[in-house]
């Protein structure tokens, strides 16, 4: 008696969180004062408008993964985005109110070097783009190119930055490392080269790192041995070399392994830049000079500061510092409880409460400090970069301004004055990279009944008085529920909210709702409620290098009261090999306290066994590379059980440089026996992934039934891995796709199959008795879908137990392929709590739709011909195309966008699979592969069956007495 | 139908009390003939119709033939299930196979009348006291209840009701336990 209405099922999908990723570039549309859009371009490729009050997004463009669709710069003025794209190979101008494309111009080959406006005039009409040889200039208005010029000796000088100052001259600056700077001096109107200057600067490697533009037409650069700055202006005539200027000239103190960072502005691009500018002396030191007629001067010197920024609104200009706050004062934000997206962030920040830092604006004419402007804002300050700071005037005349903050834990924050946080995005989200589904825990009180019944008895009295407390309990709850009930009746519907907290987490009747655990790319983990989106939990685990691997375990399920759930993440720095264990409480985020077995050697693998310790977590094998064993936890007991089971653990490891799988046998005292070797030889074929079946997976029917009722028994080796290989030569007659089917206890490969003329990419799905793999046939340029079968045949070797060292006979193998009319970003099967509902394939496609195809359509029996047989058996005739019903779209047009992965988990239901599909997106749904078979239907007549019902059982009460008068009376004749 | 001139017949002339109409009338039951008693006379407790004798009538004669009749009827009861096999079979040819509300009402009746008789052969046998060949007719009455519910169960096997394939038992077969553990993957 579950329905699921549709209401909920539209706030559901309502919560698609959308994600971006890093943020490299960000920008205020500032052409209008009522404006609140943010644009934002990211690592991710993504260029998307965010709501500056809300923290939504507007629009989003996502392109294509890779170096092809790197945003290179971003560049805005007034209504319209510049966006190089991909290495300079496109140049596109946004519409940033609807996110249109205004134009696109593809430009010539060559690496990007930067970008700028052109202005004449106080008017800004052309963009030029520097490439490594040459310099284009294209219309601002339609995209067009004006014109296009090489660049004079570009092999030997490296062109670096373009600048205009709004005067009719392009200025193309270059250098010649350690040698000199080379001035090329362009004519707006057509391209011709004006002047060509060179100027000698043997200290410069780099313009880009230690040169600005700094007031009228002043190359300003820094150079760390001499300690100096040198000023050479561009359009003097006569000068032919750089003057410097020493720091201590300045009377600025300069501590070794002094780094300069110069930072200037020039808020708008027809006029020159401003002459002041701020110079990093150390990583926590910045000091705002100016430049006035040739000459340098100290306006303030911000010590400490971690970060600084200029800002203009209108005609003024700002500098925005961010520094400590001395004071150890913890200020908790209050968060609006509304989005799901800054729900818990509270504890983050009460966390690092004491590590405030303080934003305050200055003047950039003068240094002074401006009146009421300090942000007090406490998060991890060496995490936090002000990506942007958007200054605006106040009515009053005055400055306010927003600051954009990017954390190390890619947490987006907007702040505004007073030190409030408009809104914050978690865009580690973008970045998923395994996850796991937690039953949640009982209520409190439920808890509090298995809890009696769980402890040993210790006497009849304190039995009945804990029975007693514990039914009061439950009296408590009910009556709190009650009022509760009460107290929101009174209340208007819209205001009654279905709040996630910590308070109300609970398992439901049908163990639907989960939490997910997810862990993102960046070291941040993840509670997320499944049934609202709600981020309850996050953690940041700091030091994580950025290509780490992860591999998420759940040690210990909700299911062992009072022991708390256990999670396991298994964390390896891909440089140095080390990994370690971080064990959490999935429910909570809390760390938990058990102490860690030190992993001093490089992991290799784990292992997760289905032993349990006294108190129901299970044992963890670590193996290192002197494949020893590490057992976690390593108690006496595990310790013992581990020794009686020794001989039959078994584990398998894949080196895929060298094509090796090898499988290891445990030894009594936790060292490893090699017992089996399969070299695939790396010079014709490489492993690309291997995959055993799923430790949670239930198989129901163990054969099939066919046309005549005998039965086909499946072939269900729990330890049967499938490896898929491809060959190393990519010519599109000759390149191949292998796939392997090896038992991984013995070795014994079971079957082999190679797919002529394919090539990647390739996903797979081993599940029962079945592999399905995905290729690209090259022949006839196609995805086509292959599928696997396994049978035993009509009779079973040993129905009792299932040993891989004992299996005389190998199995049956059926293979079917289809054509498939999408290319496949990701694939994985339902499954199911018992196993009963059939199966179906769960396929993630570019486009951002799921497609739930049911495994009935990729079934190696299907007939070629129909017969009765056939048909007695429900398979569907042999077509090679594979249909792509739009029924089968899970998602509607909630698209998840660069799908990744998908996660299944069985639900309490047997029907229904819940489904997490995970890329830039995250989106969380409930399949039922046999539909509802166990739900009732969701316009189920309750009232006509209970009125039928009890309209029969009256009639007959009456009938029956009518029935006993009847007989009476006729005995009384 | 009994006769006027019956014992217990009464002629009364009826006077003003009856019907002006009639000038007389007939009254061929007994006891008050008059009011109310009139419609019910049917109930009364002497209601017995003209040539209504109280004693029973002994026929004393026992003929050959009856014992014949006998004989005759007893074989008919012990031979009745044998004669239904030709409709039942007929019925079965008719209502096919595919499983179907009808047919397997059918085949429900056809094995149901069997086990209801066999289940009272007893009282069939008492039927059958009286015959000379008592023990013959008796067997071949099971004979033939026998072979109806054996036709009941060729029907629910040719319609594919019975558990006699392999298939029919293989929601009961127990996943194998599996004896070694094994796990692993790519090194990370």
């Amino acid at each position: 008696m579950f329905n699921l209405s549709r209401a909920e099922l539209i706030i559901h999908i309502k919560n698609l969180p959308q994600f971006v990723g890093k943020v490299q570039f960000a920008l205020f549309d500032t052409h209008s004062q009522a404006s609140k859009k943010l644009l934002v371009a990211t690592e991710k490729n993504i260029f998307a408008s965010l709501n500056s009050r809300t923290g939504d997004l507007f629009w989003r463009h996502v392109d294509k993964t890779g170096p092809d669709g790197h945003i290179n710069t971003l560049m805005m003025h007034g209504q319209d985005a510049v966006v190089v794209v991909g290495n300079g190979r496109l140049l596109r101008s946004w519409e940033t109110t609807v996110g249109g494309l205004n134009w696109e111009t593809v430009l010539d080959t060559g690496s990007f070097q930067s970008a700028a406006y052109i202005g004449v005039q106080d008017v800004v009409r052309y963009v030029a783009v520097l490439k490594k040889s040459a310099i284009s200039l294209h219309y601002l208005s339609s995209g067009h190119q004006k014109w296009v010029e090489n660049l004079p000796e570009s092999d030997t000088v490296q062109y670096q930055t373009v600048y205009s100052g709004g005067n009719g001259q392009v200025f193309v600056l270059g250098v010649v490392p350690n040698s000199h700077i080379v001035i090329v001096e362009y004519n707006i109107e057509d391209g011709e080269i004006m002047k060509q200057k060179s100027v000698a600067a043997p200290w410069l490697s780099s313009l880009q790192s230690s040169c600005v533009m700094v007031g009228s037409g002043v190359l300003l650069c820094a150079d760390p041995t001499t300690k100096s700055l040198y000023t050479f202006p561009l359009q003097s005539a006569d000068q032919t070399t750089m003057t410097p200027i020493l720091l201590e000239s300045l009377g600025v103190e300069v501590a070794a392994g002094f780094q300069p960072v110069l930072i200037s502005t020039q808020p708008h691009p027809a006029r020159p830049p401003l002459s002041e500018f701020f110079l990093q002396l150390g990583p926590d030191y910045h000091i705002l000079l100016q430049l006035k007629d040739g000459l340098v001067s100290t306006l303030r010197d911000f010590n400490p500061s971690y970060l600084v920024a200029f800002a203009t609104t209108g005609e003024k200009t700002v500098a925005a510092v961010m520094s400590p706050k001395n004071e150890t004062v913890s200020i908790l934000f209050i968060l609006s409880n509304s989005d799901p997206f800054h729900l818990h962030t509270y504890s983050v920040i009460r966390a690092n409460g004491s590590n405030a830092s303080v934003i305050n604006l200055y003047s950039a004419d003068t240094g002074r400090r401006l009146l009421d402007t300090t942000i007090i804002y406490s998060m991890d300050p060496n995490g936090g970069k002000p990506l942007y700071i958007h200054t605006f005037l106040k009515k009053d005349d005055s400055v306010g301004y927003r600051v954009l903050v990017q954390t190390e834990d890619l947490v987006l924050t907007f702040l505004q004055q007073p030190g409030m946080v408009v809104w914050s995005r978690e865009e580690a989200l973008a970045d998923v990279v395994t996850m796991e589904m937690v039953d949640l825990p009982l209520t409190g009180t439920q808890a509090e009944l298995e809890g009696e019944f769980g402890k040993k008895a210790d006497g009849l009295l304190p039995m009945v008085l804990k029975r007693l407390s514990s039914q009061f309990i439950l009296l408590q709850a009910w009556m709190s529920h009650l009022w509760k009930l009460f107290y929101d009746a009174r209340k208007p519907r819209s205001h009654v909210k279905n709040e996630v907290t910590f308070e109300t987490l609970s398992r439901d009747e049908f163990n639907l709702q989960k939490m997910m655990v997810m862990v993102t790319a960046s070291g941040k983990l993840f509670g997320i409620d499944s049934k609202s989106g709600t981020v309850l939990w996050k953690q940041y685990l700091e030091n994580i290098q950025p290509n780490s691997v992860f591999k998420l375990m759940v040690q210990r399920t909700t299911a062992h009261f009072p022991h708390p759930p256990q999670c396991t993440l298994l964390v390896k720095d891909k440089d140095t090999g080390l990994g370690s264990l971080y064990v959490f409480n999935p429910i909570f985020g809390k760390k938990s306290h058990i102490s860690v077995p030190a992993l001093p050697r490089p992991i290799l693998q784990s292992l997760l066994l289905p032993l349990m310790d006294q108190d129901y977590s299970k044992v963890l094998l670590l193996i290192d590379d002197q494949y020893k064993v590490t057992a976690f936890p390593s108690t006496k007991n595990v310790l013992q059980q581990l020794q009686e089971m020794a001989s039959s653990i078994f584990f398998y490891l894949v080196d895929s440089s060298q094509g090796r799988l090898s499988g290891f046998r445990l030894r009594k005292d936790l060292s490893t026996e090699l017992i089996w070797e399969v070299v695939i030889p790396t010079e014709v074929q490489k492993i690309v992934g291997v995959k055993g079946k799923r430790a949670n997976e239930h198989v129901h029917s163990q054969g099939r039934v066919m046309g005549d009722r005998s039965v086909l028994y499946k072939y269900l080796n729990p330890n049967l891995l499938a490896v898929v290989t491809e060959s190393t030569d990519s010519h599109q007659e000759r390149s191949f796709v292998g796939i392997f089917l090896i038992d991984g206890v013995t070795g014994r490969i079971v079957h082999e199959a190679v797919q002529r003329k394919a090539r990647r990419p390739v996903h797979f799905v081993h599940s029962e008795n079945w592999v399905v793999y995905v290729y690209w046939n090259t022949k006839s340029r196609r995805n086509e879908f292959s599928v696997l079968e396994l049978f035993e045949g009509m009779e079973l070797y040993n129905s009792t137990v299932f040993s891989s060292l004992d299996r005389p006979r190998p199995p049956q193998v059926l293979q079917q392929s289809y054509i498939f009319p999408s290319p496949i970003s990701t694939l994985e099967a339902t499954l199911t709590e018992k196993g009963i509902t059939s199966r179906h394939l769960l396929v993630g496609l570019p486009s951002g739709a799921i497609v739930s195809l049911p495994k009935m359509f990729l079934d190696p029996r299907r007939p070629e011909v129909a017969s009765d047989q056939s048909r007695e058996e429900n398979l569907i005739p042999y077509s090679p195309e594979m249909p792509i019903r739009t029924e089968w779209f899970i998602n509607y047009n909630q698209t998840v966008s660069r799908v990744r992965g998908i996660y299944t988990a069985p639900s309490g239901l047997e029907s229904t699979c819940l489904v997490v599909a995970y890329g830039l997106d995250i989106y969380q749904t409930r399949v039922y592969p046999s539909k509802q078979f166990d739900v009732l239907k969701d316009d189920y007549d309750y009232v006509l069956i209970s009125s039928v019902l009890l309209g029969l059982f009256f009639a007959t009460m009456i009938s029956k007495r009518l029935a006993e008068v009847k007989l009476l009376n006729r005995a009384w004749r | 139908m009994s006769s006027p001139g019956g014992q217990g017949g009464a002629l009364s002339t009826r006077g003003a009390a009856g019907p002006r109409r009639m000038k007389w009338a007939l009254e061929l039951s007994l006891g008050n003939t008059r009011g109310r008693g009139d419609r019910q006379s049917k109930d009364g407790d002497v209601m017995y119709p003209v040539g209504y004798s109280d004693k029973p009538v002994p026929d004393t004669s026992v003929q050959e033939t009856d014992r014949n009749l006998v004989e005759k009827r007893c074989w008919d009861i012990a031979l009745g299930p044998l004669k239904q096999i030709p409709m039942n079979l007929f019925i079965m040819y008719m209502s096919g196979n595919t499983i179907s509300i009808f047919p397997i009402m059918m085949v429900c009746m056809m094995a149901w009348r069997p086990i209801q008789a066999l289940m009272s052969i007893s009282a069939t046998f008492k039927l059958l006291e009286s015959s000379s060949q008592q023990w013959l007719q008796g067997f071949v009455y099971l004979i033939g209840n026998l072979l109806g519910s054996a036709l009941a169960v060729y029907k629910c096997q040719s319609m594919g009701l019975l558990p006699t394939h392999s298939s029919d038992w293989l929601a009961f077969i127990e996943p194998p336990q599996r004896l070694e553990i094994m796990g692993g993957g790519m090194m990370l």
